[in-house]
């Protein structure tokens, strides 16, 4: 969460059960959707405190005794009877000397490198992009050594597509919606003469808003599940690639270039039988990994799970956790000596071959892979190792950005 | 398929998973796999384990999850460890 100075009201509430190790960060950044007022949370197996902001809502014992209710709630639903994740190691270089070892985000900053417009909003200067534009090209290389065909996909998804894949259950705390002013005279005429932000927000009653049918996309791949819906596969196998904006909320968990409301992935997606995905993911991985290497980069890639919602999480991050369906390219961040995630090799089973009615020649629906990566976090990783001067980088690196 | 010795048990896993994934217990056969029914997709499926748990003493762990994903292995796995 934001390490933001600590002011306003501090509740304690010692859980209902001891909270594993394994979930302490998943509670911690859960928690942040509990009440509008939280402004940070630390957890630890046996306390936690909540820092609320009384600015945001007036914190009476009412509010008070809500809010240690609803924390409850969060850690039984999460903890009680939760199933230890098996997490397997695939690659680990996280043991390296590295030049750099300070938050890059002062750096950034004085350097005009990073301009914050908003929570999660950031704009970023010629060097990071020039970054991007590197690790992009690497990302693309791998999707043409599989002759992947480029694609270009939209920022918006319609709502309907988003209920097919279920995704209103697992996510439904990072969604994004998009709406526009209903098609009536009076309510856009209103809207143009009296609309003005209150404390960062429109004034403007919701009633002006048309009924939400789309909102921003939070993946590049589901676009091409999209395109692929309600039809056979032709010739039964298909591989794409793309870059595109993914917009996650994240509440107050959104921090620096590490956690972004607005980041962009390149993606590279397989379609087809289930052999065919899954040895095209583990070709994939193989053919990142000299790279990575190369680079000097510090990290591992590991088994993970989605940051499903409350409700959801536990039945769900055990079953991917068993079935293997994400692993993870976890970069150090030696500033607070933890890993973030850059990039992800994902399995998503029949699933969206199911909901989508996407078959291939026999009928059977289709499996799904693909390899993601964080172009944002990718960059943010390697200035947090390798810092700003560029004579400390790679020489390949300086030489090709 | 399961021999006629196992057809109470194979009875009973057919209305557990009914009842877990919450269909008609016509529709589950003695052969059903996960993903064969819409309903058996990921929280289906560890619906059926929590069940299963409840009922038989199973693990819920990564070797079980990963495992117990139709009627004949579920059978299969509840066989070898009905002396434990």
């Amino acid at each position: 969460m934001n390490n933001k100075p600590l002011t306003g009201v501090q509740v304690e509430i010692q859980p209902e059960i001891l909270i594993p190790d394994y979930l302490i960060g998943e509670i911690r950044s859960k928690l942040a959707y509990v009440d509008e007022s939280i402004t940070q949370a630390e957890v630890s197996p046996d306390h936690i405190v909540l820092h609320l902001d009384p600015a945001r809502q007036e914190i009476n014992a009412g509010r008070k005794s809500e809010i240690i209710h609803k924390t409850h709630q969060v850690v039984n639903s999460m903890a009680r009877g939760a199933f230890k994740p098996k997490i397997q190691v695939l690659e680990d270089h996280l043991d390296l000397q590295l030049p750099y070892q300070d938050d890059p985000m002062p750096e950034l900053a004085a350097l005009g490198e990073v301009s914050q417009e908003a929570e999660g909003i950031f704009t970023l200067g010629p060097l990071l992009c020039r970054l991007i534009d590197f690790f992009d090209r690497q990302f693309v290389d791998l999707g043409s050594s599989f002759d992947a065909e480029p694609r270009r996909f939209p920022t918006l998804i319609p709502a309907q597509f988003m209920e097919r894949v279920h995704y209103f259950r697992a996510f439904p705390h990072s969604l994004s919606f998009v709406t526009h002013l209903r098609e009536d005279l009076e309510v856009i005429d209103r809207f143009s003469e009296t609309a003005a932000c209150d404390q960062g927000s429109l004034n403007s009653p919701l009633e002006s808003f048309a009924r939400i049918k789309t909102l921003l996309s939070p993946a590049v791949c589901y676009h091409h599940y999209l395109a692929l819906a309600d039809k056979p596969l032709v010739g039964g196998k298909s591989i794409a690639t793309a870059v595109g904006s993914c917009f996650r909320y994240e509440a107050i968990n959104l921090t620096s270039l590490e956690r972004l409301w607005n980041f962009t992935m390149r993606e590279v997606i397989f379609v087809g039988s289930k052999d065919f995905v899954l040895e095209n993911r583990e070709t994939a991985r193989q053919r990142m990994e000299p790279f990575f290497k190369d680079l000097g980069l510090a990290y591992r890639v590991e088994s993970a799970n989605d940051p499903f919602f409350i409700g959801e999480f536990r039945k769900q991050a055990a079953f991917q956790s068993a079935f293997q369906l994400k692993f993870e390219i976890r970069a150090l961040l030696p500033y607070r000596n933890s890993t973030l995630a850059v990039g992800s090799y994902n399995y998503h089973q029949d699933f969206f071959g199911r909901n989508l009615n996407i078959t291939l020649p026999d009928g059977a629906p289709v499996h799904t892979c693909c390899a993601a990566f964080g172009l944002e976090r990718m960059a943010f990783a390697f200035v947090s190792q390798y810092g700003l001067d560029q004579k400390q980088w790679p020489a390949f690196v300086r030489d090709s950005i | 398929m399961p021999s006629q010795i196992d057809q109470p048990l194979v009875g009973e896993i057919q209305a557990l998973l009914a009842e877990a994934i919450q269909v008609p217990v016509e529709m589950v056969t003695a052969d059903l796999t996960f993903g064969d029914l819409p309903q058996w997709d990921s929280l289906g499926h560890m619906e059926i384990l929590m069940r299963l748990e409840e009922k038989y003493g199973v693990e819920v762990n990564a070797e079980t999850i990963a495992r117990l994903v139709s009627i004949p292995e579920i059978l299969q796995f509840l066989k070898e460890n009905e002396h434990e």
